[in-house]
């Protein structure tokens, strides 16, 4: 299936909600690491964690370019050009950058996760997604060998990085799972085969695969995800605060070029 | 007198070769004298030399507050990091914020080398016992700063650099290499917002233009006031090989013409080449603001050091967390 | 075997700039481990696509040799260096001999070329 070939209206529809979905997961989750550029526990991980969140961002400008092919507006239109209800980022990503432990266990949650969603897109049916996911999946093995790194040495590091951790974990329990909330007409993705699996089978996938270092680490497994009928649609001020800043230059002139 | 310990080489020094002033059997007036003649002639120092204390301070002070420079550069530029307009500007903006994190790396490395740790060298700098360069002491306003800055404070910058990058010590000199390599991206981000925005709306073009007006000052300030070349004990190590001067008219001769291209104007009536002696004429740099600002009395020289003391309290925990704890839970 | 607890100490770093290049000193980071020296050596040598391949060594673990009497030892060794061999006299001497000045075609040259 390529972007002429004739999309069904219900799959075309359920495809845009799931290019915006990981669009402003990357974007949102780009933005709040970005932060720590320039002020970074150390400055060798300064430039690591900038390189990540750059990707992060550059990511999510190929998904907003994938779907403006199908929607006909440009990247920069789709992020920055709309109302802060209208992102629909998972809660996980909506979180403030907060401290180093945070940003790190919500870095490795993410990319867990994410990790099984670009899995069961990888022999989508639409190719323009499979082979942007080829590309991407490889870029995230270093993300996901720099997360599981500093997850290890903060969950060992006792008392204050153990401790931090631990509280990050508890705070970002509830949300966790949100990257697999169910998307609008998902099925229909499934039988159309754009998707491998649906997101509440990813969700167990994901669970699973987090069990063996969590254990190892003695960290608590997250569970499912608490409201999970919010988990694209409900932001926090934290995320207001955020919008207000990446609109604040482009809003002196939105048509204008920059 | 250099303190023993802030200096203790961290690399074993060389005890016998085939340069005279490593030679521990001559005096210290016979290795001074072959250091001198070794450095007048073009040669390089490395950081498991013998020196003079009197050079190992030059580096290491010129080094140091290089380094210093970077990391506070960091800090203006940084506030717009998540207010960048469109997505590429966003990607443009953190590469070259990054860009300054890892040249502060880089600086701070030699100077490590060279045996002052990097907890003392932060410790300098927020007490304001080091200091750091004046164009980073300023407020920025509007995107029209992120223009200003990235294109004519990197330019001026990489202007300075260009000249070290036959430093006598090798490893500055190798590092301000890498370094103007990856400057030189910066400078054409820098112009093509600056660029954007004179061929965009009114009220766009006023923004460069605006910017421009208020950084002029500074820029003309920041090489430094002209010191005869006799009397510059950087020039005399070839720590460095141009004076402020040079630089300077260096500056100008490549960015005004660019400047006024694009319908900016130069807040400096007097700026103009005289063919007759070939050097650029400008309004007298307000030296005595260049004197208040970088002993930090500058708008922002507190509040960005007070910034920086902050973050590195708070991020210590880490530090302490990852040195010092047992080895990570093996795969 | 007591283990020293992990500080921040450098890894040099070389990098190849393009295939079939030598690897070449780039700099150093400073890391608390191995593992985190290989990120940020990326990060430091190669983040914009600039490097091949990278070596990050532990500069503790470099054996370094610039000792004068092994690299620079004083007696004649000029035996070893193509500059060691000149043979300009003796060449003439022989050519005068044969009445064959350098560079006559015709038959009878030795394969290898001299630089006399």
């Amino acid at each position: 299936m390529s972007l002429d070939a004739g999309l069904a209206p219900g799959t075309r529809s359920a495809l845009e909600a799931l290019l915006l979905a990981m669009a402003d997961d990357e974007f949102v989750i780009g933005y709040w690491d970005s932060e720590w550029t320039g002020i970074a526990p150390l400055l060798e991980e300064d430039v690591a964690m900038s390189s990540i969140a750059q990707d992060e961002i550059g990511h999510a400008r190929a998904f907003y370019g994938l779907l403006g092919e199908l929607t006909d507006r440009d990247p920069d239109t789709t992020a920055y050009d709309r109302p802060p209800e209208s992102f629909r980022h998972c809660r996980l990503v909506d979180h403030a950058r907060t401290d180093w432990a945070f940003t790190i266990a919500r870095r490795y949650l993410y990319e867990t996760a994410d990790a099984v969603r670009l899995a069961a897109l990888e022999d989508s049916s639409f190719a323009p997604l499979a082979g942007l996911v080829a590309k991407i999946q490889r870029e995230e093995r270093y993300h996901l060998a720099h997360a599981e790194g500093w997850l290890r040495r903060l969950a060992v590091a006792r008392p204050e990085g153990r401790t931090r951790l631990l509280a990050a974990l508890r705070t970002l329990a509830p949300d966790a799972a949100t990257v697999f909330t169910r998307l609008p007409d998902e099925a229909t993705l499934v039988e159309a085969g754009v998707m491998s699996a649906g997101t509440a089978d990813q969700a167990v996938v994901w669970r699973a695969g987090l069990e063996p270092l969590f254990a190892q680490l003695e960290l608590p497994l997250p569970g499912a995800a608490a409201d999970p009928a919010t988990g694209r649609t409900t932001h926090s001020d934290g995320f207001r605060w955020l919008y207000g800043e990446f609109t604040a230059v482009r809003y002196m002139d939105p048509v204008a070029a920059w | 007198m250099t303190d023993p310990l802030a200096l203790d080489p961290v690399l074993p020094p060389r005890e016998r070769t085939h340069l005279p002033h490593n030679d521990a059997r001559l005096s210290h007036d016979e290795r001074y004298r072959a250091f001198e003649a070794h450095v007048q002639a073009g040669g390089k120092i490395e950081a498991g030399d013998w020196m003079p204390d009197e050079y190992r301070q030059s580096v290491l002070r010129f080094v140091e507050m290089h380094a210093n420079s970077e990391l506070m550069g960091v800090l203006p530029e940084r506030e717009w990091l998540l207010r960048a307009p469109t997505l590429r500007r966003k990607l443009a903006l953190t590469a070259k914020v990054q860009d300054e994190v890892g040249h502060a790396q880089l600086l701070y490395r030699v100077a490590e080398d060279l045996g002052k740790p990097r907890e003392a060298m932060f410790d300098d700098l927020i007490a304001g016992r080091t200091k750091f360069h004046n164009v980073f002491h300023y407020p920025t306003y509007s995107w029209g700063d992120v223009g200003i800055i990235a294109w004519l404070v990197d330019a001026a910058a990489i202007v300075a650099q260009q000249a070290l990058r036959d430093s006598s010590y090798g490893p500055y000199a190798r590092t301000m290499r890498k370094i103007c390599w990856e400057e030189s991206v910066h400078i054409m981000h820098g112009r093509d917002v600056v660029v954007t925005l004179v061929n965009g709306t009114p009220a766009q073009f006023e923004l460069a233009q605006e910017a421009l007006v208020r950084w002029w000052g500074p820029l003309m300030q920041m090489h430094g006031p002209r010191t005869p070349r006799e009397k510059d004990r950087d020039l005399y190590w070839r720590v460095k090989a141009k004076t402020s001067e040079e630089l300077r008219q260096e500056f100008l001769g490549i960015y005004v013409d660019r400047i006024r291209e694009l319908g900016l104007v130069i807040p400096d009536p007097d700026l103009r080449f005289d063919d007759a002696d070939g050097k650029w004429h400008y309004t007298e740099p307000d030296w005595q603001e260049l004197r208040t600002v970088v002993t930090n009395h500058g708008p922002r020289s507190q509040a960005r050091l007070d910034f920086r003391r902050v973050n590195l309290e708070e991020t210590a925990w880490v530090r302490r967390a990852i040195l010092g704890a047992p080895a990570a839970a093996a795969a | 075997m007591p283990r020293r607890a992990p500080h921040l100490e450098p890894y040099e770093v070389f990098r190849q700039e393009k295939d079939g290049d030598p690897m070449r000193h780039g700099g150093s980071v400073m890391a608390p481990d191995p593992e985190l020296a290989l990120h940020y050596a990326r990060e430091l040598y190669g983040r914009r696509q600039e490097s091949t391949r990278l070596w990050i060594v532990r500069r503790a673990d470099i054996g370094v040799l610039d000792d004068p009497d092994w690299l620079q030892p004083p007696l004649d060794r000029s035996f070893k260096k193509p500059g060691g061999y000149v043979m300009r006299e003796k060449l003439g001497q022989a050519r005068a001999r044969t009445g064959r000045p350098k560079g006559v075609p015709g038959g009878g040259h030795s394969p290898a070329r001299d630089e006399a």
